[in-house]
């Protein structure tokens, strides 16, 4: 084994590759085309491409970041704990909204790719691509989905949910920002909330309530249903 | 930082454990979150000591799955045949999504902030 194909080496060249990502991200003003899930990849592709190292032994070297999504699954409680408080004027509001919106959201990911006849292993990873991705990676497990493609469909997600909002906040005319965090964090999960963040502190603290409420609600329905939203399918 | 990871890898491994016991059909680290969620509302201090391990953590998300969502492009041609039903999904789904529930969020917060 060379010294390039060492869980030092991946794990050196990924935490290179996201540290000048960040720099880039933060140089274009955070915009989303510029997020650092698309640019860290341009690098860690040529590399990985040029250095004959194959994804499986990437993901290998890398393993012990995939271990940390576990306690960061948990530790979303925090920012949903500090979130409470907020949600206290009008949770009745927030409680229909995200046990409507969060299964409109799946659904319309689900029926979508089913309509373009993909099959069950591709809708199963599609499924959870609204919540944030530790939560997301787990849920795909349990939809026999592929991990990959979860995790890149909930970044993408996020996304074209940033890069539309302007444009759906413009077309309803939406001026309030409890509003654009509530969206935001249901649909576009951590990238829409860190958006909803520069309309300011009041939009953030609603999306990061919603983010944590769709994860949650989603990651104990869709299991549970899957069984019976797979035989529909088939 | 060291008491925050302590107390985030204990609720997940009481969260894996239940799970397991009981064959629950959820995933062990969300019901860790669920049991950590009860936990801090009941204002013990010792659980705020969570905080920077959990901001360290859910600030570098991006960092954390990377090496998974890259497999998106490295195994493209795994996927490239559902190339438009992923397209579909995604990029559509998405924008309906935002504009369903946007207008549905119209509906229930009529009153002015």
């Amino acid at each position: 084994m060379s010294a390039f194909n060492t869980p030092l080496f991946a794990l050196f060249l990924t935490l290179a590759s996201y540290r000048l990502a960040w720099w880039l991200y933060e140089r274009s003003g955070r915009h989303p085309l510029a997020h650092p899930f698309l640019v860290a990849m341009i690098p860690v592709i040529i590399i990985l491409l040029l250095l004959g190292i194959s994804y499986r032994d990437y993901l290998a070297g890398t393993a012990v970041l995939q271990f940390f999504l576990g306690p960061a699954t948990v530790a979303l409680a925090w920012p949903l704990y500090r979130q409470l408080t907020t949600l206290r004027k009008i949770w009745g509001q927030v409680l229909v909204y995200i046990l409507i919106g969060a299964p409109l959201a799946a659904g319309l990911a689900i029926g979508l790719a089913a309509m373009c006849g993909a099959p069950l292993d591709v809708i199963g990873s599609l499924a959870p691509k609204s919540i944030t991705t530790p939560i997301a990676l787990e849920v795909s497990r349990m939809t026999g989905g592929y991990p990959a493609l979860a995790a890149g469909a909930v970044a993408i997600t996020g996304i074209v949910g940033v890069l539309a909002a302007p444009l759906v906040f413009r077309l309803l005319k939406v001026h309030d920002d409890r509003i654009r965090g509530l969206a935001l964090g249901l649909v576009a999960h951590a990238i829409g909330t860190a958006r909803a963040f520069e309309y300011g502190e009041r939009a953030g603290a609603y999306s990061s309530l919603a983010l944590g409420l769709t994860g949650l609600l989603t990651a104990i329905a869709l299991p549970w249903l899957w069984p019976w939203i797979s035989a529909l399918l088939q | 930082m060291l008491d925050g990871l302590l107390i985030l890898l204990a609720f997940q491994f009481a969260g894996d454990l239940l799970v397991r016991t009981f064959d629950l059909p959820l995933p062990g680290p969300v019901l860790g979150m669920v049991l950590l969620l009860v936990a801090l509302t009941t204002r013990a201090a010792v659980l705020q000591r969570v905080a920077p391990a959990a901001n360290l953590l859910i600030g570098n998300l991006t960092l954390l799955f990377f090496p998974i969502g890259i497999g998106i492009v490295l195994e493209w041609d795994r996927y490239s045949e559902h190339g438009l039903a992923l397209l579909v999904s995604i990029v559509a789904g998405t924008i309906i999504a935002l504009l369903l529930v946007t207008a549905l969020l119209k509906l229930l917060l009529r009153s002015p902030p």
